[in-house]
């Protein structure tokens, strides 16, 4: 996968499983189909770790600024997320303008939605302790000490400069996908 | 001051459940609950018998401090505060509480944003300022010291300022943006005369260790000319929110209609008892 040969890419690190009663399986099969209709994928998340134009566009940006990319990379777990089935039928970039969810694209019971290119599987193992958080008020903490309990995602680089030594937290990526423009949106339904 | 913790909590109870729900996307990350109760004490006693205007007031520190003097909880409190914000929901449950309260005479909130110059009606016309911005962590303070420079902009001559910024040794930026504000603050005639550090924790689920500070700064520089009052520059507020997160939202409008307080007629829905139609 590219990212490996570009030591200043950032990742979106995001624990992935179970989804609104979807199977994981099921929702990568729907995804790929809708990367075919569409050419993009959204794939929908929710809580305040990453939110859309305080952390991923900004991330995004200071990124493409150095002419470097970012990255989803999912870690899979065992979740156990509600079945619930809602439908977003409108996106936002910024949170003011709204037009509705492009043809072919379907975003279930998700406030948010980080914009992807084609989904590519995985097999690699990213060791947190050498990662820091790029944005939002953990800015600068070391990863492993960030990706804790309730928090299951994060923007983070590889530290360029050594970092306050922890043991080795190796996680388990799974699948990745480049992130593209316009990075994360917003989502609604009526 | 001895207090009585239950009574406190209870009173402090009515005003968070008058508040509206934070919004992220503008900082509005809300005090926890115990930390209210002696941030308005401190402010209760700090300011006794001032003026005050408030630059943004999601936490509604302005109204704990007068119900809570109202209720006869504090023995001391400011005279009258003014509330400054961009968010229509917070000035209408501010004013709406104040109504119901009985606390019109002691409190006002007015719909403003930072990036417009201070309305002249409140240039250099009160006691003390108090604000609690937007915390500036990947801009440098910028967001920090526009609040900032409003309230110093409402203070009369020798007056104070009470600001709550992030404050944890750990976390490297606080540290940085601590020091850009007292910079700013002494290079507008103030010194720092009090300082808690750590003081307060918050409703932030990805940072729950993040504390903040209060700074009291006081005039000692009694500059009676001081420059007009001018809009935010376009570098702060292309990075407003962070790097490369620019304001772009003047106001907040409230769009509860007759729920104000209450839960959103779309945020459920009525299902029948059968038979009972």
């Amino acid at each position: 996968m590219t990212f490996l040969n570009e030591p200043n890419a950032g990742l979106l690190l995001m624990k992935v499983g179970l989804h609104a009663g979807e199977t994981f399986d099921h929702i990568l099969e729907r995804k790929r189909q809708e990367y075919k209709n569409a050419g993009v994928i959204f794939w929908g998340y929710g809580g305040n770790t990453c939110h859309p134009t305080r952390a991923v566009q900004p991330f995004a940006r200071m990124k493409l600024e150095k002419r470097e990319n970012i990255y989803i990379v999912m870690e899979e777990i065992n979740s156990n997320h509600p079945p619930t089935k809602i439908v977003a039928e409108e996106y936002s970039v910024d949170g003011i303008h709204w037009q509705p969810i492009p043809t072919g694209i379907e975003v279930r019971s998700s406030r948010y939605a980080v914009v992807l290119d084609e989904l590519q599987d995985g097999d690699l193992d990213i060791d947190l302790s050498e990662y820091k958080v790029a944005v939002g008020p953990s800015l600068g903490k070391v990863a492993s000490d960030y990706i804790l309990g309730r928090v299951d995602k994060a923007c983070i680089t590889k530290s360029q400069e050594p970092l306050a030594h922890r043991p080795p937290q190796i996680k388990k990526i799974s699948h990745i996908a480049r992130i593209v423009e316009p990075y994360a949106v917003f989502l609604r339904n009526h | 001051m001895a207090l009585d913790l239950r009574e406190a909590l209870n009173t402090i109870s009515d005003v968070v459940q008058n508040r509206p729900s934070p919004l992220r996307e503008f900082d509005q990350i809300y005090m926890k609950v115990g930390d209210l109760v002696i941030q308005s004490e401190f402010i209760a006693r700090k300011f006794d018998g001032l003026d005050i205007v408030f630059i943004g007031d999601g936490d509604a520190i302005s109204l704990c401090t007068v119900h809570l003097r109202q209720k006869e909880i504090f023995r001391y409190g400011p005279h009258h505060i003014t509330v400054l914000d961009f968010d229509e929901r917070i000035v209408k449950a501010v004013n709406h509480f104040a109504y119901n309260n009985d606390l019109g005479d002691k409190i006002e909130a007015v719909l403003y944003n930072v990036c417009d110059p201070l309305p002249e009606c409140y240039w250099r016309t009160s006691d003390a300022f108090y604000t609690n911005p937007p915390w500036g962590a990947s801009n440098d303070g910028k967001s920090v010291t526009a609040f900032v420079q409003r309230g110093i902009e409402a203070a009369k001559p020798k007056g104070m300022g009470a600001v709550v910024i992030g404050d944890n040794e750990e976390v490297e930026w606080t540290g940085q943006v601590l020091f850009r504000t007292q910079e700013m603050l002494i290079n507008a005639g103030f010194i720092i005369s009090e300082m808690i550090p750590g003081l307060h924790k918050y409703h932030l689920d990805d940072s729950p260790e993040l504390t903040s500070c209060c700074m009291v700064a006081r005039d000692i520089n009694a500059q009676i000319s001081y420059p007009k009052s001018e809009p935010l520059p376009s570098a702060v507020l292309d990075n407003f929110y962070g790097r490369n997160s620019p304001l772009k939202v003047r106001y907040v409008k409230d769009r509860s209609g007759l729920n104000l307080g209450r839960a959103h007629d779309s945020s459920y829905e009525l299902i029948p008892l059968e038979g009972n139609q």
